[in-house]
């Protein structure tokens, strides 16, 4: 039950595929002591047994056979705990996935760890990932140099690539809050600062993860509920998560686009009575005074301080299919639980992820991993805001068959 | 020289599922046994190395009798090759001793309701298959390296997926741990020779135990026309590779 009172902060991790993350994981869980019971023994023994050395990679497979077996609660991520509070990692197993959580709100990053292997130095999808980082506008930010023990610990093969890394993420606009040159594998500057790094002056991961703040909540911000789903039983219940804001049994409402507006009667909890109000985070359900005509998609708000509804948006988006997009191709807009068929009616630039060269103005194509920023006509009126003031309803994607492109919401 | 690396019950689908790319040489798949009443270790390797189908033979010794049997070599392909290795094959050099005391363990487990017995005789079986492994890994991998001898066929048979598996099937972490071993010896001997790896079965979950499953995989580094070959096909594409 200490778990659940624990505050927590959510992170990902991202980083070329064999710079070192899997093992990353494997040493915090161990180093924070959050493995069960034997499983760790059981790991080393084997790997013994095979004349090998220990590798903690494996811990991530012990993570994914309890997932497999039910036995973690939530089935995306994985919990370890320091002192001051409990981390979540979110699984960013590629890049189409991690941007996908992210913009649907499946499960959102607060910090991100952005690992780079100090022998082989920042490869190309080293720097897509931290473009991505900054497309998301994730600022709590670490670097961790990972391998140190692979160059003998050199403080010169750090500074090379931490050179070579700052150069690029400050073309980007991230500044990383921590750069940290460490062994995963050897457990340097994870849990404890070695004297293999005696050079290195600054925090552990640890240390530095324990520096960053939780993301302020959004319930005192103005009320975004996107409706999920009408049930009717005896009552007429809207469904939906409190993306941000507060609502009260008593309080005028707005429902768009429509605009009609009307008072909640109640708020309905399964299991409880007389629920009062509903917070930011949670799935709710209102029942309210007039029979208004509400649907999936819509969103209720107060009657002040209202998000935009519009049929154009500027944005910013990052192509992750390889079918690139060709004019006149109409794709599905998701944003909140808002869907609806969109055009793109220009494309302003396009840029090259990983080497941020300008590709093409007024371009006719977005290709695989190309980031644009385009102009969207959708078919009909949607309720949506600026990325930068409400997160919730400012970041979209693109759907095909499947999701095939990420953005967030620059102009409206 | 024609390196055969016989592993017992190496599951295809583990193969692709824990992406062990060396396990999967130019061309892989799985093999037919469908003619066998039941995928049985002696039975099946007793029919690769004979070319023909000794199911009834073998059986007709008794279920425990079984595995004693010992094939003459000029009953096998292995008489075709000058100064041939085989390691630890069922029913021609198997170390019988070593296996008995597995099963013999296995025995024990599932006798006991005792927890703790359990977990002490669980420990036991693996450090016992473990051991035997890097046993023979060593041999087999002396054999293939060795120049003096001029061995024209080197087969190594490895019990370890199939010992660890009955016991721990479920548990991912220790049977991913030991498909990347079996991975990183078949990319240590891969450009050492005509390469063949066979298995004879595979296995399948039985909660965290395992089970002989319905088909066997291979693999080879060099072309060949098997599609879905029978195990009793080996004999005729071994011998024909010495020509």
């Amino acid at each position: 039950m200490e778990t659940l009172k624990m505050e927590n902060l959510k992170f990902v991790i991202v980083g070329h595929v064999d710079h070192g993350k899997s093992t990353l994981i494997g040493r915090l869980f161990f180093d924070t002591d959050s493995l069960p019971e034997g499983r760790m023994e059981e790991i080393k023994a084997i790997c013994e047994s095979l004349g090998k050395e220990v590798e903690f990679a494996y811990v991530m497979d012990h993570l994914q056979e309890e997932r497999d077996q039910g036995i973690t609660i939530d089935t995306a991520q994985t919990f370890f705990r320091t002192k001051k509070r409990q981390y979540t990692i979110i699984d960013a197993p590629g890049h189409v996935e991690f941007i996908k959580n992210m913009i649907t709100g499946a499960s959102q990053a607060e910090a991100a760890m952005l690992i780079v292997d100090v022998e082989e130095g920042v490869q190309e999808q080293t720097r897509r990932h931290a473009y991505i980082l900054s497309l998301l506008g994730l600022d709590q930010v670490i670097v961790v140099m990972n391998k140190m023990d692979l160059v003998n610990y050199k403080k010169e093969r750090y500074k090379e690539v931490k050179k070579e890394l700052l150069k690029f993420l400050n073309a980007i606009h991230i500044k990383p809050t921590y750069l940290i040159p460490i062994s995963a594998k050897q457990g340097d500057f994870i849990a404890k600062k070695t004297d293999n790094l005696s050079w290195f002056k600054g925090p552990s991961v640890l240390e530095a993860l324990d520096t960053f703040h939780v993301k302020e909540s959004a319930k005192k911000k103005a009320l975004r509920f996107p409706v999920q789903d009408v049930f009717k039983y005896d009552k007429r219940i809207i469904v939906g998560r409190i993306e941000s804001g507060t609502i009260k049994v008593g309080e005028k409402i707005k429902i768009l686009p429509s605009g009609e507006e009307t008072i909640v009667k109640s708020i309905e909890e399964y299991e409880k009575k007389d629920v009062k109000k509903a917070e930011a985070g949670k799935s709710t359900g209102i029942v309210t005074k007039d029979k208004v005509f509400v649907d999936r998609g819509d969103v209720i708000t107060h009657t002040k301080d209202l998000p935009i509804i519009t049929d154009t948006i500027k944005a910013h988006v990052f192509w992750m299919d390889k079918v690139p997009f060709k004019k006149p191709e109409r794709l599905l807009f998701k944003c909140a639980t808002q869907e609806v068929m969109c055009g793109i009616e220009k494309i302003e630039r396009t840029i090259d992820s990983s080497t941020l060269k300008l590709i093409s103005k007024d371009a006719k194509e977005i290709k695989n991993r190309e980031v644009a920023d385009i102009i969207i006509k959708t078919e009909k009126p949607v309720v949506v805001e600026n990325f930068n003031n409400v997160q919730e309803l400012g970041r979209f994607v693109f759907q095909r068959k499947d999701t095939c492109a990420g953005g967030i919401i620059t102009d409206v | 020289m024609i390196i055969i690396f016989a592993i017992d019950a190496l599951e295809y689908e583990k193969v692709e599922k824990f992406n062990c790319e060396n396990l999967k040489q130019m061309h892989y798949g799985r093999t037919d046994i469908s003619e066998f009443s039941q995928p049985r270790t002696m039975v099946l390797w007793s029919s690769f190395m004979t070319g023909m189908n000794k199911e009834k033979e073998v059986l007709k010794d008794g279920d425990k009798e079984m595995w004693d049997k010992k094939w003459d070599i000029k009953e096998t392909f292995f008489s075709e090759f000058k100064n041939p290795v085989v390691l630890d094959l069922p029913g021609y050099s198997y170390d019988k001793k070593v296996h008995d005391k597995s099963r013999e363990l296995l025995k024990k487990f599932f006798e006991t309701e005792d927890k703790k017995e359990k977990d002490k005789i669980r420990k036991q079986y693996n450090k016992d298959a473990f051991e035997h492994h890097r046993k023979i890994k060593e041999q087999f991998l002396k054999a293939i390296e060795e120049k003096k001898e001029k061995h024209e066929l080197v087969l190594g048979y490895f019990s370890v997926a199939d010992v660890i598996g009955h016991l721990n099937f479920g548990n991912t972490t220790i049977m991913k741990m030991i498909y990347k071993e079996l991975d990183e010896i078949a990319e240590q001997i891969s450009k050492k020779g005509k390469l063949i790896i066979l298995s004879d079965h595979g296995m399948k979950a039985l909660g965290m135990f395992g089970d002989h499953s319905e088909y066997g995989s291979w693999s080879t580094n060099f072309d060949t026309k098997l599609k879905k070959p029978k195990i009793t096909d080996f004999y005729k594409l071994i011998t024909e590779l010495k020509n």
